[in-house]
């Protein structure tokens, strides 16, 4: 029942429009009842080209605007009136020199579809080995990271350890320089950088004794039994 | 005893005496039509006539919009960052859903029957397209992927893999292509060009930046290989979890197979034609310098 009231009224739709010839397609929808007809038109606006009274202005009169005795305008002319606009429909295309012009811009500006291709995949095979480069270089610096750690970590241990020394060697002066004078000696005072120097000497002398006594040891000990021998 | 009733009855016969329709027989509804305010007139509307109070309101002496009484204004407390740049090079796509595009197919607005075009929905009055206002054209949106049932033919400028999904799912065809701002004129107003008496011009070819676009598969570009979109529509369905329908063996598969050339803008046109519409006939150029250009 719906499915005839639908198309009774498209047919009646039709009808009604003016000036449109029957359907140039038609829809089949499926619906519950079965197939149902629908009408696909539209009614566009009525195209007033004003054919039979067509405007053509003269091209030798003074009083016709300037704009009116152009090319482009000839050309809206033959495209609204058709024949009776009196223009020859060659002078509608580019003449040779435009042509050449037009095939030289284009050219230059449009680049053909295997150019662009081609200069996309320069672009992309830059990018990718730019990108590797730095992953590369990155990869490698990662790798070095260890042991570079290490090295840090060592000389800081090693720069403590020297630091501690000093203090202690310091604290072993100082209390020394006590005992000797009886009072705390202030560091930076000429007697204990005096006593110091004297340590320091006492100390040389300390090691030269020791190592005349073991070259002598050495020889003693060489000589004996290359006698022996 | 059964009498034939006329339609209508005694209105009808009423209707058949009354005089007619003239400007003196007509007056709106009563309630429609409400009267304006009328300031400075009586009890209501005059006094300070909705002015208010004193002060800059009722002098009509405010500051400009935006004026925070000299504190610096939110519109310039806010540092500028370049989100809007180059908005003006920014090409646009006017969204169309599938749900619009299914409205359209069932009011019979378009014809699912003929290869669907930006030209056909422009002439439905299904999108606007302005191109004027950096408008590349008509992209596909997934809002009402999950009731469209149409098979059909679509040309649009951009599309979302859920898009393309839905259509090829009903076993429709769907085509991704390029037109530049000129051709796109054309080919949202036809008639109007084909009154200016120009040779139909040649489309050209995307830039270099949407190249990769329409040379993809996946983006069922109108640069693409045949045999890659055969295989990304294979692809898609087994994504999407749907059986890839065969429209070879389709009755309107002529229809679905029809695509436009690289360099065409509408179909059964080549460049370089010149339409005459008041006489209905088409000019072809004949010339070999000109006949090489147009179809390079």
């Amino acid at each position: 029942m719906a499915a005839s009231m639908l198309c009774r009224r498209a047919a009646v739709l039709c009808q009604t429009l003016n000036g449109i010839s029957p359907p140039k397609s038609l829809l089949y929808a499926n619906s519950k009842c079965g197939l149902v007809f629908q009408a696909a038109t539209y009614n566009p606006k009525p195209l007033k080209l004003n054919i039979h009274r067509p405007y053509i202005p003269d091209k030798d009169d003074e009083k016709t605007p300037e704009w009116q005795k152009t090319a482009k305008y000839d050309a809206k002319l033959y495209g609204r009136y058709g024949s009776v606009s009196g223009l020859d429909p060659a002078s509608l295309w580019p003449s040779p020199a435009r042509l050449d012009a037009i095939i030289a811009e284009e050219n230059e500006w449009h680049p053909p579809l295997e150019v662009m291709l081609k200069n996309i995949a320069e672009k992309e095979a830059e990018e990718t080995a730019k990108r590797l480069a730095k992953e590369k270089l990155i990869a490698a610096n990662m790798a070095k990271m260890p042991k570079m750690i290490e090295d840090w970590r060592r000389e800081k241990r090693e720069a403590k350890q020297k630091q501690k020394e000093q203090k202690a060697q310091r604290s072993l002066l100082l209390v020394k320089a006590r005992e000797r004078f009886g009072y705390a000696v202030d560091p930076r005072s000429h007697k204990f950088l005096e006593m110091v120097a004297e340590i320091e000497k006492e100390e040389k002398k300390q090691k030269k004794l020791m190592k005349r006594r073991l070259k002598e040891e050495k020889a003693a000990a060489a000589a004996p039994p290359v006698a022996s021998s | 005893m059964s009498f034939p009733k006329k339609p209508g009855g005694k209105a009808f016969e009423i209707l058949k005496t009354l005089p007619r329709i003239t400007l003196a027989n007509l007056r709106p509804e009563p309630g429609s039509q409400k009267e304006g305010k009328r300031r400075g007139r009586g009890q209501h509307g005059g006094n300070r006539s909705g002015r208010g109070h004193k002060g800059e309101r009722q002098r009509g002496t405010r500051p400009r919009l935006g004026f925070e009484g000299g504190q610096t204004p939110f519109y310039l407390v806010i540092p500028k960052y370049g989100y809007n740049e180059g908005h003006s090079r920014r090409p646009q796509y006017q969204p169309l859903s599938l749900k619009h595009l299914q409205y359209l197919i069932d009011l019979g607005r378009i014809d699912p029957t003929q290869p669907i075009d930006l030209t056909q929905l422009v002439n439905a009055r299904g999108v606007t397209v302005q191109p004027l206002k950096r408008d590349f054209g008509v992209q596909l949106v997934d809002e009402g992927a999950d009731i469209f049932a149409a098979k059909i033919n679509i040309e649009v400028q951009r599309a979302s893999e859920t898009a393309i999904a839905a259509i090829e799912r009903n076993g429709g065809v769907i085509t991704t292509s390029f037109y530049d701002p000129i051709s796109l004129g054309i080919l949202i107003k036809p008639v109007p060009f084909f009154t200016r008496g120009q040779p139909i011009p040649k489309r050209m070819l995307p830039g270099e930046d949407m190249v990769p676009y329409y040379a993809d598969a996946d983006n069922r570009g109108y640069l693409a290989d045949a045999a890659k979109i055969q295989q990304a529509r294979l692809a898609l369905a087994q994504k999407y979890g749907y059986i890839l329908p065969d429209i070879s063996k389709d009755k309107l598969y002529h229809m679905l197979a029809m695509r436009k050339d690289v360099r065409q803008i509408f179909f059964g046109l080549s460049p370089g034609w010149v339409v005459n519409m008041p006489e209905k006939k088409i000019l072809k150029p004949t010339d070999e310098k000109l006949l090489k250009y147009y179809n390079s």
